[in-house]
């Protein structure tokens, strides 16, 4: 990434308005542009109309869960291919195969350290699928 | 209070509502599965949220809960009312803790103690606890510092700067760890990694290695020559506790950002015989490698899973992409198809060398003095470019998505009632200004000028006061809120069935009435349970369903809000209350005579008054029903109970609408003026002195056939009367259903005041219901209309 | 057998205890250019680690094992560079 593009543009999908703060605090802080979204219906409906260079998306919430949403982003409707980090406090093997399984690309226990969070938000977002 | 933890309070805050509704519901429901669902997302989402702090006791009892809520929602274990208790009681623990976070911003000092317990009975449903309980223990001979250390120095600059950040961010601490396991440890079964891999939310550590290592010839491999820096979330207790057996070798020690920042802007260096090779630093490119080879092994596994095409596929190249790049091996996989991104996984994965090719030969773990830690010019990292990066687009954070509802903070709507009650006096003033303008200056123009003025004022002060009264306003169904509980615990420990229902929830009233107006609401609903509703068996035996009804119903009524309490039980027996009243010597003999039931039930609320024989220990001691008229009066409500003998019993409070303004008539007595609530006040009337009557020792006067008792306000207030003149000023009120006449020397206006509770050498003067400003300066004596006439009524 | 040892190459193997240190010790001093798989350990000893910093064999392996990668296989990498 150098200075001259854009900021890269992060979509935080998580019900806690306590964890979008903080997701957001930490991003806002290292440079990217940060929309957010409380369920995943929501970042869904977003993500038609916006595009975006990666997504951190919790597991567990109302309306449309993590896993389901993760779907819908990489099916025909969204058809996105940025990097999804799902975010959840189950840190299980089965819970990262879903996320996995549906498209997912980083499963992370929560609560991510804040350094950890920017860095690989930064690392998946360097070259932003464009080839350098 | 940092922005983050406030976030986090108020939205523990809708969490806590929301649980404790789910759980009595579910108790009532137990296998509605979106109840079920509710419950567990409340406590899901508590955990996760409450991870971000210095919290590790909270959110250790919320992942308890969560656990057994989850097995409850996957069928695996039934809901019984013991889980209910220990849920409930679980999320009262929690709202305690951050009542005291609120103020201090840390958790109780016993809270891990009090997690303890509650954490071990909700693990037990699910077969105990997943390993062994940490039980936070004082073990007193760990050394625990409060500055920086000079060791701090073993951890790199860069990540302490980074951590500081973070720290300050969540406004929370960390703790640091000095280990130096002694030279003859293995020989006491002891193994130090074992004891550090052990340390809860290890965050970083650092292995520190002998600056010189003895030659392999002379190398006893029993003697421990590494010592460690750990930095972890876990709590002090944790730590003590783990390293309970060793505690001579450990050194604990709590930073804030505060401490972390002035070490690092150079801070006393180690010294020079302390050169100790650093791997920390080291560990910084081995984290973003870590990072990078985390995302490889999910491409991996993803892989196994099934096979990936479209756009999941292209993702997958991508941060496949991302982490090559990262380990310094870039590969462009543009489109590339699954096999190739696969062979690029596992080419990577294989490579397995942290260090990024051709970057930063330099980079690698060299021998270096921490007192020259910062090797700087690293070669950028890509988290370094990010934050270098400018911002410049900050302001452009299109749409922000979501519903979004403002949470205000309450004391600024209170900051804004205040400005509100500022301008009704200063608005106030002006009629003031309007009269001495006719009758100082004689200029009746000038006055009707400021009275236009003033109408103008006036109306825009009203709707400026109706709206942040309307900010103000919350539904009654906060106060109703903590009911369900209350009568759900009451009736368990009474051995009662008592089903509760409510009316009109969304009944509006101001926030101070709402909150005011749970105390009383609380002692009548102990009432009822205690004393009004009967065993199921009593209830059997008198043919009432065995399930007792209890109502709470609020209904908007004008400017006031009318809330009761009912239910079906045995009511009160108005004989039993005139015997009682009459042997506690509240009654005379005439009086027990000649008392309707309706104002011997009104008995009850006099002071020392209890009906209850045995003294439970819920509501009686004889105390509650005065203390509950005497609550209500003091918001200028009233209190009323009506009754029928074995069908129950209904008690009404009515209470203004909105405590903020009041409206007082303004009278002056004896050359001063007082201030009378206006809602009391019936009219005011001149009464030639000769057609006051007397009648039994009292000052009447007949209105429209009615006769009314007169008091003299300047003879209760002990100030000297004046009963020369031909009329009387009367002013009419209605105090608890009673008329009474007042005389006063003038009748003023009506004004809106701010009313301040009285303080200092009037603050026990009963007779007056707090003090307000007016607009010409002076400060106004509300009279208490109740006390003034309880004080003819003592002196009479 | 949480010492699988050969005349260059050694795997440790699960958990290695203080019982194995000082075989593992002793491998270490004989072997002429060690190398070492950790993929299937799971945890080292103090001692065993303190053995591995100083006689700094090359990892032909990293552990699979979480902890072991993430905070021990940088030391023995760096240790390993260092000697170069």
């Amino acid at each position: 990434m150098t200075a001259t593009e854009t900021p890269p543009r992060v979509l935080i999908v998580d019900d806690a308005a306590t964890v979008r703060m903080y997701h957001r605090t930490l991003l806002t802080g290292a440079g990217f542009e940060v929309d957010e979204s409380v369920n995943g219906l929501e970042a869904v409906e977003v993500a038609m109309s916006a595009s975006y260079d990666l997504f951190l998306v919790d597991v567990n919430m109302p309306k449309m869960n993590g896993y389901i949403c993760v779907e819908a982003l990489r099916s025909g409707a969204v058809g996105s291919d940025a990097p999804v980090v799902m975010i959840s406090t189950e840190d299980r093997q089965r819970d990262a195969d879903r996320a996995y399984a549906v498209g997912a690309n980083l499963y992370l226990g929560k609560p991510v350290a804040g350094e950890r969070l920017i860095r690989i938000a930064t690392m998946l977002t360097a070259g932003r699928g464009t080839p350098e | 209070m940092n922005p983050l933890l406030a976030q986090f309070l108020a939205e523990a805050n809708d969490l806590l509502a929301s649980v404790d509704a789910g759980l009595l519901q579910l108790e009532r429901d137990p296998g509605d599965p979106e109840l079920v669902n509710q419950v567990f997302r409340a406590a899901h989402t508590f955990k996760g949220s409450s991870g971000l702090f210095d919290f590790p006791e909270l959110t250790r009892l919320t992942h308890a809960a969560e656990d057994l809520l989850e097995a409850v929602r996957g069928g695996r274990l039934p809901l019984d009312s013991a889980m209910a208790d220990d849920l409930l009681a679980t999320f009262d623990l929690i709202r305690g803790w951050l009542a005291h976070v609120t103020t201090h911003e840390r958790l109780p000092s016993g809270a891990g103690t009090d997690a303890a317990g509650l954490i071990t009975r909700l693990r037990a449903p699910l077969g105990g606890e997943p390993r062994a309980a940490v039980q936070a223990s004082s073990t007193g001979g760990i050394t625990t510092i409060g500055g920086a250390p000079d060791w701090l120095a073993w951890f790199d600059a860069e990540w302490l700067t980074a951590t500081a950040s973070w720290l300050d961010i969540t406004s929370s601490t960390m703790r640091f760890v000095r280990y130096v396991p002694e030279a003859d440890c293995f020989f006491r079964a002891e193994d130090p990694i074992h004891l550090v891999r052990q340390v809860p939310a290890l965050d970083r550590l650092g292995i520190v290695q002998p600056a010189t290592w003895p030659e392999p010839g002379e190398y006893d491999e029993y003697v421990c020559l590494l010592s460690f820096v750990i930095a972890t979330r876990a709590a002090i207790g944790e730590l003590e506790h783990l390293f309970r057996y060793v505690p001579e070798q450990v050194q604990i020690v709590e930073l804030d950002a505060g401490a972390i920042t002035r070490h690092v802007s150079g801070e006393p260096p180690l010294k020079a015989e302390e050169r100790v090779t650093v791997v920390v630093a080291e560990v910084r490119d081995s984290e973003q490698a870590a990072d990078a080879r985390a995302v490889l092994h999910a491409a991996r596994r993803t892989f196994e899973l099934h096979p990936v095409e479209g756009a999941h596929l292209r993702s997958v190249a991508r941060a496949v992409s991302a982490a090559a790049r990262a380990l310094g091996v870039p590969k462009d996989l543009t489109d590339a198809d699954q096999p190739r991104v696969r062979e690029a996984v596992d080419f990577l994965l294989a490579e397995a060398t942290p260090a990024p090719l051709g970057a930063a030969p330099a980079a690698t773990a060299v021998p270096i003095t921490p007192a020259e830690p910062a090797e700087p010019a690293e070669p950028a990292e890509p988290a370094e470019a990010a934050e270098a990066e400018p911002s410049g687009r900050a302001d452009e954070h299109g749409g922000q998505v979501g519903t979004r509802v403002l949470k205000v903070d309450q004391e600024k709507v209170d900051r804004l009632m205040e400005l509100v009650g500022e301008l009704n006096v200063a608005k106030n003033g002006l009629t003031f200004l309007a009269d001495a303008a006719e009758e100082e200056f004689g200029s009746r123009v000038l006055s009707r000028r400021i009275k236009d003025q003033y109408a103008g004022l006036h109306r825009i002060a009203e709707e400026l006061q109706s709206g942040v009264m309307d900010i103000r306003m919350l539904p009654i169904s906060v106060a109703f809120g903590r009911f369900p509980r209350l009568v759900r615990d009451l009736s368990r420990r009474l051995g009662k069935t008592v089903e509760l229902h409510t009316e009109g929830d969304d009944t509006m009233a101001d926030k101070d009435v709402i909150e005011a107006l749970v105390d009383p609401l609380v002692h009548l609903v102990r009432n009822s349970l205690d004393h009004g509703i009967e065993t199921a068996e009593q209830r059997q035996a008198a043919g009432k369903n065995p399930a007792a009804r209890l109502t709470l119903a609020a209904v908007a009524d004008g400017d006031a809000v009318l809330v009761e309490v009912s239910d079906d039980g045995r009511g009160v027996d108005p004989e039993r209350v005139r015997r009682t009243a009459y042997e506690k010597g509240l009654i005379s003999e005439d009086q027990r005579e000649s008392l309707s039931d309706s104002e011997a039930i009104d008995l009850v609320f006099r002071p020392g008054f209890s009906t209850a024989e045995e003294i439970s220990d819920l509501s009686g001691r004889g105390v509650g029903m005065d203390a509950v008229r005497a609550s209500v009066e003091k918001l200028g409500g009233t209190v009323t109970m009506r009754s029928k003998l074995g069908q129950g019993a209904s008690t009404r409070l009515r209470l203004p609408l909105s405590m903020a303004v009041t409206q007082v008539m303004v009278v002056s007595v004896a050359g001063q003026r007082f201030g009378i609530p206006v809602d009391l006040v019936v009219e005011t009337v001149r009464v030639p002195a000769a057609e006051m009557g007397r009648v039994l020792h009292q000052d009447v006067v007949v209105l429209r056939g009615d006769v009314v008792p007169v008091l003299d306000l300047a003879r209760l207030l002990e100030m000297p009367s004046r009963d020369e003149g031909a009329d009387r000023a009367i002013l009419v009120v209605t105090v608890n259903g009673q008329r009474a006449g007042l005389i006063v020397e003038q009748f003023h206006r009506e004004v809106d005041v701010i009313l301040k509770p009285m303080e200092g050498l009037l603050a026990y003067a009963d007779e007056f219901s707090g003090t307000a400003l007016l607009g010409d300066g002076l400060v106004l004596l509300v009279l208490n209309m109740k006390e003034v006439l309880g004080l003819a009524a003592r002196t009479a | 057998m949480p010492l699988e040892l050969h005349d260059d190459t050694a795997t440790l193997v699960g958990v290695v205890t203080v019982d194995e240190v000082e075989q593992l010790v002793g491998w270490l001093r004989a072997a002429r250019k060690p190398k070492v798989s950790l993929r299937r350990c799971n945890h080292l000893h103090t001692g065993a680690l303190q053995a591995l910093l100083l006689f700094k064999p090359k990892i032909s392996a990293a552990p699979n094992n979480a902890f072991l990668a993430a905070q021990v296989l940088p030391l023995l990498d760096s240790s390993q560079r260092n000697r170069r």
